[in-house]
């Protein structure tokens, strides 16, 4: 069993005897140090999809599935294509990316995880810590390299996330693909 | 106000509530089931794992008592061996208070009920942007479907908690009489009621206090600062240089202070009704607060990675937002004032003249921020209360 809160994108539970994939996670501190996520999930036989929340140490039964280490090769709509160490594509449907799709980008090289549920791929997992090219964000506040201080800035795939206030267009920058937070720039 | 209730809309309602600290847990329990009961006509059982801190809220309630009656609520002591009920004992409507987890028994036999009960996860207060996307999600555990249900301030959420009485009580404490009994009944002077500014305290420890108490202290007119007992006692031990007791007033200058003993909640609304600033904490205070339509300022209860920050940011940017409040200067003033009271100052701005300039300039903001409160009260009610969101939603599915 795990619980709640650490279940994310691309994973798959167990509901009611059903298998759902997780599409997107949502955590949020409800009070006094407690926590509630509320999850998109797609029931992996039927198609059909819930939003329920659970409180953040709520057990629930995880599936594990078969996986294999993938790259991205490129996007023919609805699917995105991607090569496993073999050379077979393996295709997903872009609705069952979820968050993941926050990230996806031309060229990119991470080494993923495809989640097969019946010989099907039905989901993809990004490596915990990804790095991408910020495209845009307003000017470096001179003087401020707390970090705490905190701007909008805009990935080469148009998604927008906070970013530290010394970070600037062009910087690489490393995210957390659980929280999909900023976690620093990236070391050369 | 007695509202007739429609009995085919009657159900039983179990409502189970675990003291973490404090009394904000049981406090904000005991006037919902009091609410469900007396104004909705629901019975109502109170399952609670802490009756002696109960008991400072009900002083009635005898807590050797596994199981009593007090003000028409069934009050049930929520011990480690939790009686084994049949599924006709348990509630129809089911409500675990601030996401306290049900007794496994209890779910078992909810799970054997011939109709399913409405079975809901009463959250905690938060002014975050979330909450309304959050609310009323269900959540399928143990086979049966739990309802999320959030109080809150905006359209979309549940609403917070007040009696439709509640909001003539600033009326009938603001008459002279009314204080002065009110003052009385603690065994302090009536003519305090006659000081000019009256301010109630009810904060945790607090590093910026001594500058506020300094403040108060160099106010031209009289204040009186009233203050429940609690955590805050100590840090008032220390600015004033001696052990304080309650039903005595320590008079420094124009400052006059009074310490009240722990008070029932029908006093804890007098006092602040009939106050002209309240500083509150937590959850409990600082709803009462607003539904009086009153100046408040929160000293909201600290969580871990600062997470309470977020939720005071989110608070003030509902509460001091350019539709609600157009007098930008007054809402320069609060955001400080909040932040400040909370962020444990250890600039200048914690005491000495910097700290007289902080505070002055927010109370001669009062007459401002009272006309403020009032229309912060109204729009609180446009949401509907908390009991009555709640009974509205139960009724439509037990």
């Amino acid at each position: 069993m795990k619980t709640a809160n650490e279940f994310r994108a691309g994973q798959v539970l167990s509901l009611n005897g059903q298998a759902w994939v997780v599409l997107k996670a949502e955590f949020n501190k409800s009070g006094r140090n407690a926590a509630v996520v509320k999850m998109k999930l797609k029931n992996l036989l039927t198609g059909a999809s819930q939003e329920p929340v659970f409180k953040a140490d709520d057990k629930l039964e995880p599936i594990i599935l078969e996986r294999s280490q993938v790259t991205y090769s490129y996007f023919a709509d609805p699917l995105y294509v991607f090569m496993d160490e073999e050379y077979n594509q393996i295709e997903v449907e872009k609705e069952n990316l979820g968050d993941t799709l926050n990230f996806m980008t031309d060229g990119m090289t991470d080494v993923c995880e495809a989640v097969f549920y019946e010989g099907k791929a039905i989901s993809i997992e990004l490596p915990t810590t990804i790095v991408r090219t910020v495209s845009y964000t307003e000017p470096a506040v001179r003087g401020d390299t707390s970090g705490k201080v905190m701007k909008m800035a805009t990935l080469e795939n148009g998604y927008e996330l906070q970013v530290a206030a010394f970070v600037e267009i062009g910087d690489a920058i490393e995210i957390d693909t659980r929280t999909g937070e900023f976690k620093g720039r990236a070391k050369n | 106000m007695s509202l007739m209730p429609d009995p085919t809309s009657q159900r039983h309602w179990h409502l189970f509530c675990r003291v973490i600290d404090n009394f904000g847990d049981i406090g904000v329990c005991w006037r919902l089931a009091r609410q469900l009961h007396q104004q909705h006509g629901q019975q109502v059982t109170l399952w609670v794992d802490d009756l002696s801190s109960f008991r400072a809220l009900c002083p009635a309630l005898d807590y050797s008592l596994a199981e009593q009656q007090q003000q028409g609520i069934v009050i049930r002591h929520w011990a480690e061996d939790f009686p084994l009920l049949s599924p006709q004992q348990t509630g129809d409507v089911v409500i675990e208070a601030f996401a306290c987890e049900l007794p496994q028994s209890y779910i078992a036999a909810m799970q054997q009920r011939e109709r399913t009960a409405c079975w809901i996860n009463l959250e905690y207060l938060s002014a975050e942007d979330w909450v309304p996307g959050f609310h009323l999600s269900q959540s399928p555990v143990h086979g049966l479907s739990k309802t999320f249900f959030f109080p809150g301030f905006v359209q979309g959420t549940g609403g917070l908690l007040c009696e439709p009485e509640l909001a003539l009580l600033p009326h009938q404490m603001a008459e002279g009489a009314a204080r002065q009994a009110f003052l009385s009944s603690f065994g302090l002077a009536p003519a305090l009621a006659d000081c000019a500014l009256q301010i109630s305290l009810f904060a945790y420890e607090n590093p910026a206090l001594a500058g506020l108490l300094d403040a108060l202290q160099a106010w031209p007119q009289t204040v009186h600062l009233l203050v429940p007992a609690g955590r805050v006692s100590a840090g008032l031990d220390d600015w004033l240089g001696e052990t304080t007791q309650a039903g005595h007033t320590y008079q420094r200058g124009r400052l006059s202070i009074s310490l009240l003993p722990f008070m029932s909640q029908p006093q804890y609304d007098q006092l602040l009704a009939m106050c002209d600033l309240n500083l509150v904490r937590g959850e409990e205070s600082f709803v009462r607060a607003q539904m009086l339509g009153k100046p408040m300022l929160w000293h909201i209860y600290r969580q871990e990675e600062d997470a309470h920050l977020d939720k005071l940011e989110a608070f003030l940017g509902l509460y001091c937002d350019r539709n609600n409040l157009s007098d930008r200067m007054l809402a320069e003033h609060l955001v400080g004032a909040f932040r400040h009271w909370n962020q444990a100052p250890d600039s200048a701005l914690a005491a000495g003249a910097e700290a007289h300039e902080h505070w002055h300039g927010l109370l001669q903001q009062l007459p401002a921020w009272q006309t403020h409160a009032v229309a912060w009260q109204q729009q609180l009610q446009a949401l509907g209360d908390l009991a009555s969101n709640l009974v509205h939603y139960a009724t439509d599915r037990v």
